[in-house]
C-alpha cells in the first residue's frame, strides 16, 4: 500500500529575527497558491507565539504535514527562531508523515544546510527508509495505512455527543457538509479524523479538511466539494451558514442542523435504531475502537443491501423513488433512503 | 503722616463717606465726620454689624455716649485690637483715630481689584459689552412713536428685528467642493447663471442668517477635518486624498456589509425574497452612485434611502390600483346576479386554486428528486474524474513498463542505476544551489532589517512630527488667548478713568520706600559710628586704667625712699580721683539730657491729644448730661 511516490513535495518556511515569516527552501516545486496556505497553516505567522508543533490538512486533493521547531539551542541557523518543515502528499497518514518530519527537522537543526534533507527525501523516495543520525532510522513499511485511518477514537466522539452521534452518522451517510469548531488546532485534528470511520464502507477521507482557515481561496476549495468535514478555530464560522447542514460546537458539546437541511436530515425510528446501536456497541468496554467501527460498517452494509434488494435488477440495480414507495416505509425513512440511494449513487437518473 | 492720610481719605471716600475737599489729614476730622466715616467702613465689612448703627450723632449726650459705646463694641467685634472706648470718637485724639482708620481700610473688601485679575475670554468681553449696550439702552427713556429722534429709532422700534431664519446657500467656492475637480458645466453654471448670494434666499432678510449658518458649518466641517488628520490621518502614512478615499471604500464596505446581514433570506418569513431583491437593488444603486459622490457630504446615504422608497411605492401603488379598478364590476348590474356571480366565481376559483396546489406539490416532489439526482450525478462526475486522472497516470507507468519488460532485468539494472545516479545529481545540484540560496536569503534578512529598522525610525519621526503638531497648536492657542487678553486689558484700560492718584500713590509709595531705604542706610551708619566710639572709649578707659596702675607702682616704690616722690604721688592719686569724678559727671549729663529729650517728646505727644480742648469738651458735657439730668429729674418730679 505504502508505496513511496505518494510524497508530493518537501518544503521548508523558516521565522527570523525580524519576525519575517518567509518560504526559504523546497523541492521539488510547491506552487504558489499551496504556498501561501502552508504559510498561514504553520502557525508562525501569528504574532502569538502559541506553537502547533505538528499541523495536518488537506487543500485541493493534497495532504499536507506540518511540523513547526523552534530554534533554542546555539545552532548554525543564526537568525532563524522558528522553522516549520512541510511536506505534502497524496495519501493520509499523520504519523508516518509527522515521524518522517521529526527525523527531517533533526537534519536541518544539526546541520543547517536543505542539502542533508533532501538526501533523506530522496532516500525514502528512492529506498523506503531514511537513516536518522540518532534514534535508528525511518521505515516507511512500518507506517500502514489502515493504521492511520483507524488512529481516529469513534469511541471518544460517541461518548462525548451519545445519542446525537446518529446526526453525525445521518449527516456523514447523506455526503452532507459538516463544520466542526474548536479552538484549540489539536483537538480539532483529534476530532475531525475519527468522523469519516462512521462511513467506513466508503473508506473516503478525502471529505474530511481538519483545519481550514475563514480564506477564500479554502472555502472555495471547500464549495467544490460536495459531502466533507471542515475543522474551524474561528469562532465567527457559526455565522457562516452558507458552509454547513450541521454545526458541531466542540467545546460546548453542541450540534446543530441548519435549516435547509433539516428536510434531508429528519430522522425516524430507523435511526433510532441505528444511534442506539452505535452508542451500546461503543460504551461495551471490551471492545476496541476498530471493532465498533466494523460493527457499524456492518450495520449500514444491511442498510444498504435492503436497499439494493429493492432496486429493480432489470434496469442496471437503479434505485427510483417508485420502487421506494413499495417498499411502504414511513415517511421519515422513506426520505432517508432516497437520499442515501443519491449519496450511494444508486439512483435512476 | 500726611501721604497716609491722603490714602486713608481716598480709601473712606470710596466707602461711602462724603469728605469735604479741604479736609486733608485726619487731624481735622470732626467727630461727626468719623462716627461717619466708620459706620460706612463698617457697612462695607459687615453689613449686619453696620446696619444697626446710625451714621450721624444724634444732639442727646446721652444718646451720642451710647452710640460711641456701641460703635465701639462693633469695631472690637470686626477685630480691632488697639484700645478703643467712646472716648475715641466723642474726644478724639488723632493717633488713636488713625490707628483705627488704618485697621478698618485694611479690612476692606478688594473684589474689585481681585476680579481684573482674572483673565476673561473672548465670550466675557462680548458679555460685557452686550451689557453695556443694554445698560445704554435702558438708560434712554422710553419715547412714543411720533417723539422718537432718529437716534432712538434704532433701538426702540421694532422695525429691523428679523427672526433667525437660514437658508441654504449655493458657493462656488467652498470647502467641500474644490472648483478644480468640478466638470466644466458645473464651472459654466457658476460663472453665468449662479446668482449672487443676495439674491439666492427667499427673503432678503435672512441673508445674513443664510451666511452666517453656511460659515459656520463651513468652519466646523474644516476643523473636524483637521482634528482627524492630526490624530489619524497623518498616522496613516497617506496623502490627504488617498486617505479620503480610503475611508470612503471603508465606509461604503461596511455599509454593505451591515445591508448584506440585514438581507439574509430566512426561511420562514414571508415575503422576503421580496425585501432582500429591494435590498439588493439598493446595494446596486448604492455602489453605483457612490462611486461619483463625495462621502463627506453628509445625508448621501439618506438621500439614496429616501430615494428608493419613494421612487419604487408609487410605481406598485398604481399598477395594484389598475389592477383593482379592471376588476370592479360594473355597478349597474342587480344585487342578487351580482351574489349569484360572485359564488360561480369564487368557486371557479377555488377550485383552480387547488388544481394549482396539486401541481405545485407534484412540480415540488420532481424538483426535489431532480436536485437530489444532480447532486448525484455531481459527485459521481467529480469521483470519476478523480479516478480518471488515477487512471489515466497509473496507464502511463504501465506503458512504459510494458516498454521496458522484454529486457527485464537489464533495464532494471539501467533503471537502479539511473535512479541512483540522477538522485545524486540531484543532490549536488542542490548544494550548488544552495550557495546561491544561502547569500540570497541572507541578504533579503539584511535588507529586511534595514527595512524595518528606517520604518521604525519613520514611526518615531512621526511621532516627533505629532507631537510638534500638537505643540504648535497649543502654542498657537496660547498665543491666542495671550492676544485676546492683551486686548481686553487693552480696552479695560481705555475704559478705565484716567485717575492718576493711582500712578501718584504708586509713585509716592516708592518713593517713600526709598527714603525708608536711605534712613535705613543713615541709621546703620551712625549706628557703626556709636559702636566704633563706644569701643575707642573701652580702649581709652583701659589703657587710662593701666597707665595708672604702673604710674602708681612706680611712684609707690620711690615713696617709700624720697619725699618729694610721696607729694607727687599724692598728688597724682588726687588727679585720678578727680578725673574719675569728672567722667562721672559728664556721663551723669548724657542721662539727664536723654531724659530731658524723652520728656520732651512726651509732652509733644500729650499736647497732640487735645487734652485742654478735650478737658473742655468734656466738662461741657458733663455739664450738659448734668442739665439733662435735672431736667429729667425735674420731669420726674411734675409727673
Amino acid at each position: 500500500m505504502a508505496t513511496p511516490e505518494l510524497m508530493l513535495s518537501l518544503g521548508l518556511i523558516e521565522k527570523d529575527v525580524n519576525a519575517d515569516t518567509l518560504w526559504v527552501w523546497c523541492y521539488p516545486s510547491i506552487d504558489a497558491d499551496l504556498r501561501e496556505v502552508m504559510l498561514r497553516k504553520c502557525c508562525l505567522t501569528l504574532d502569538n507565539q502559541v506553537l502547533h508543533t505538528f499541523v495536518f490538512g488537506q487543500f485541493c486533493r493534497t495532504w499536507y504535514y506540518i511540523t513547526t521547531v523552534e530554534v533554542q539551542e546555539p545552532t548554525v541557523l543564526k537568525k532563524v527562531t522558528h522553522f516549520s518543515i512541510v511536506v505534502t502528499a497524496k495519501d493520509f497518514n499523520p504519523e508516518k508523515y509527522a515521524a518522517f518530519s521529526r527525523v527531517l527537522c533533526r537534519t536541518y537543526m544539526k546541520h543547517g544546510s536543505p542539502v542533508k534533507m533532501m538526501e533523506g527525501y530522496i532516500a525514502v523516495l528512492t529506498k523506503g527508509i531514511c537513516q536518522s543520525d540518532e534514534n535508528g532510522s525511518f521505515l516507511i513499511k512500518d507506517y500502514d495505512v489502515r493504521k492511520a485511518l483507524l488512529a481516529g477514537s469513534l469511541k471518544d466522539v460517541v461518548s462525548q455527543f451519545g445519542m446525537e452521534t446518529i446526526i453525525l452518522y445521518t449527516a456523514l451517510m447523506l455526503k452532507k457538509r459538516v463544520v466542526v469548531y474548536h479552538p484549540r488546532i489539536e483537538a480539532l485534528l483529534e476530532f475531525t479524523r475519527a468522523l469519516p470511520c462512521l462511513v467506513w464502507h466508503r473508506k473516503d477521507w478525502s471529505i474530511l479538511h481538519p483545519f481550514v482557515h475563514l480564506e477564500n481561496d479554502e472555502l472555495e476549495n471547500l464549495k467544490v466539494c460536495t459531502g466533507y468535514v471542515a475543522g474551524f478555530v474561528d469562532p465567527e464560522v457559526k455565522d457562516r451558514s452558507d458552509l454547513f447542514d450541521v454545526f458541531v460546537n466542540l467545546p460546548d458539546s453542541e450540534i446543530t442542523v441548519s435549516q435547509n437541511a433539516k428536510e434531508a436530515m429528519s430522522m425516524g425510528k430507523l435511526h433510532k435504531e441505528i444511534g442506539n446501536f452505535i452508542v451500546q456497541a461503543a460504551e461495551d468496554a471490551d471492545r476496541s475502537d476498530a471493532q465498533v467501527i466494523k460493527d457499524i460498517s456492518v450495520k449500514t452494509k444491511e442498510i444498504l443491501s435492503n436497499l439494493m434488494s429493492l432496486a429493480d435488477h432489470a434496469d442496471n440495480s437503479k434505485l427510483t423513488l417508485e420502487c421506494l414507495k413499495q417498499g411502504h416505509y414511513p415517511p421519515a425513512t422513506e426520505n432517508f433512503l432516497f437520499h442515501l440511494a443519491a449519496a450511494e449513487q444508486l439512483l435512476k437518473i | 503722616m500726611e501721604e497716609v492720610d491722603r490714602i486713608l481719605i481716598h480709601s473712606l471716600r470710596q466707602a461711602g463717606t462724603d469728605i469735604d475737599e479741604d479736609v486733608q489729614s485726619v487731624k481735622q476730622f470732626t467727630s461727626e465726620l468719623i462716627v461717619e466715616a466708620v459706620v460706612r467702613c463698617l457697612r462695607v465689612i459687615d453689613p449686619a454689624v453696620g446696619n444697626g448703627l446710625s451714621h450721624s450723632l444724634p444732639p442727646g449726650m446721652s444718646a451720642r455716649f451710647r452710640l460711641g459705646m456701641s460703635l465701639a463694641q462693633a469695631c472690637q467685634d470686626v477685630g480691632f485690637k488697639g484700645e478703643i472706648g467712646y472716648q475715641t470718637f466723642l474726644y478724639s485724639n488723632e493717633p488713636e483715630i488713625r490707628s483705627l482708620f488704618m485697621f478698618l481700610v485694611e479690612r476692606l473688601p478688594r473684589e474689585s481689584a481681585e476680579a481684573s485679575d482674572q483673565p476673561a475670554g473672548k465670550s466675557v468681553l462680548l458679555q460685557r459689552a452686550i451689557a453695556a449696550q443694554i445698560k445704554a439702552q435702558l438708560s434712554v427713556p422710553w419715547l412714543p412713536p411720533t417723539c422718537r429722534l432718529p437716534v432712538h429709532r434704532k433701538t426702540q422700534s421694532s422695525g429691523p428685528c428679523h427672526s433667525f431664519h437660514a437658508q441654504p446657500l449655493s458657493l462656488p467656492c467652498s470647502l467641500k467642493v474644490s472648483s478644480r475637480k468640478q466638470p466644466k458645466e458645473v464651472q459654466e453654471y457658476w460663472r453665468n447663471y449662479l446668482l449672487p448670494v443676495t439674491a439666492q434666499p427667499s427673503q432678503p432678510a435672512s441673508v445674513p442668517a443664510s451666511l452666517l449658518e453656511n460659515h459656520i458649518s463651513e468652519l466646523s466641517a474644516a476643523q473636524e477635518w483637521e482634528s482627524e488628520w492630526n490624530s489619524q490621518g497623518l498616522l496613516s502614512r497617506l496623502t490627504p486624498e488617498e486617505y479620503r478615499s480610503r475611508k470612503k471604500a471603508r465606509l461604503q464596505k461596511r455599509i454593505e456589509e451591515q445591508l448584506r446581514t440585514a438581507a439574509q433570506p430566512r426561511p420562514d418569513t414571508h415575503g422576503a425574497t421580496r425585501s432582500t431583491s429591494d435590498l439588493a437593488e439598493l446595494l446596486q444603486s448604492f455602489g453605483g452612485a457612490s462611486t461619483g459622490g463625495d462621502v463627506l457630504t453628509k445625508g448621501t446615504r439618506f438621500t439614496h434611502t429616501e430615494k428608493f422608497t419613494f421612487t419604487q411605492e408609487p410605481e406598485k401603488a398604481v399598477q395594484q390600483m389598475a389592477a383593482a379598478a379592471s376588476a370592479l364590476p360594473s355597478s349597474q348590474q342587480s344585487e342578487e346576479d351580482l351574489k349569484a356571480q360572485q359564488e360561480a366565481e369564487l368557486s371557479a376559483l377555488q377550485q383552480q386554486l387547488q388544481q394549482l396546489s396539486v401541481q405545485m406539490e407534484e412540480v415540488g416532489g420532481g424538483i426535489k428528486q431532480l436536485t437530489v439526482s444532480i447532486q448525484q450525478v455531481t459527485d459521481e462526475l467529480q469521483t470519476r474524474e478523480v479516478t480518471n486522472a488515477e487512471r489515466e497516470n497509473s496507464v502511463k507507468i504501465k506503458r512504459q513498463t510494458i516498454d521496458l519488460l522484454p529486457d527485464a532485468e537489464n533495464n532494471l539494472l539501467k533503471l537502479q542505476s539511473l535512479v541512483e545516479s540522477s538522485s545524486k545529481r540531484v543532490v549536488q545540484l542542490a548544494s550548488q544551489w544552495e550557495k546561491h540560496r544561502v547569500p540570497l536569503i541572507d541578504e533579503h534578512r539584511r535588507l529586511k532589517e534595514l527595512c524595518s529598522n528606517r520604518e521604525s525610525e519613520s514611526s518615531r519621526k512621526l511621532s516627533e512630527i505629532k507631537d510638534l503638531h500638537d505643540k504648535i497648536r497649543q502654542s498657537a492657542e496660547e498665543a491666542k488667548k495671550k492676544e485676546s487678553l492683551y486686548k481686553q486689558l487693552l480696552t479695560e484700560f481705555e475704559t478705565l478713568s484716567k485717575d492718576v492718584s493711582r500712578s501718584a500713590y504708586t509713585i509716592r509709595i516708592l518713593e517713600i520706600v526709598g527714603n525708608i531705604k536711605k534712613q535705613k542706610e543713615e541709621i546703620t551708619k551712625i549706628l557703626s559710628d556709636t559702636k566704633d566710639l563706644q569701643k575707642e572709649i573701652n580702649g581709652l578707659t583701659g589703657k587710662l586704667d593701666r597707665t595708672f596702675a604702673v604710674t602708681d607702682e612706680l611712684v609707690f616704690k620711690d615713696a617709700k625712699k624720697d619725699e618729694s616722690v610721696r607729694k607727687s604721688y599724692k598728688y597724682l592719686a588726687a588727679l585720678h580721683e578727680n578725673c574719675t569724678q569728672l567722667i562721672q559727671t559728664i556721663e551723669d549729663t548724657g542721662t539727664i539730657m536723654r531724659e530731658i529729650r524723652d520728656l520732651e517728646e512726651q509732652i509733644e505727644t500729650e499736647n497732640g491729644k487735645r487734652t485742654v480742648s478735650n478737658l473742655e469738651k468734656i466738662l461741657e458735657d458733663y455739664k450738659a448730661i448734668r442739665q439733662e439730668n435735672s431736667a429729667l429729674a425735674a420731669k420726674i418730679r411734675e409727673g
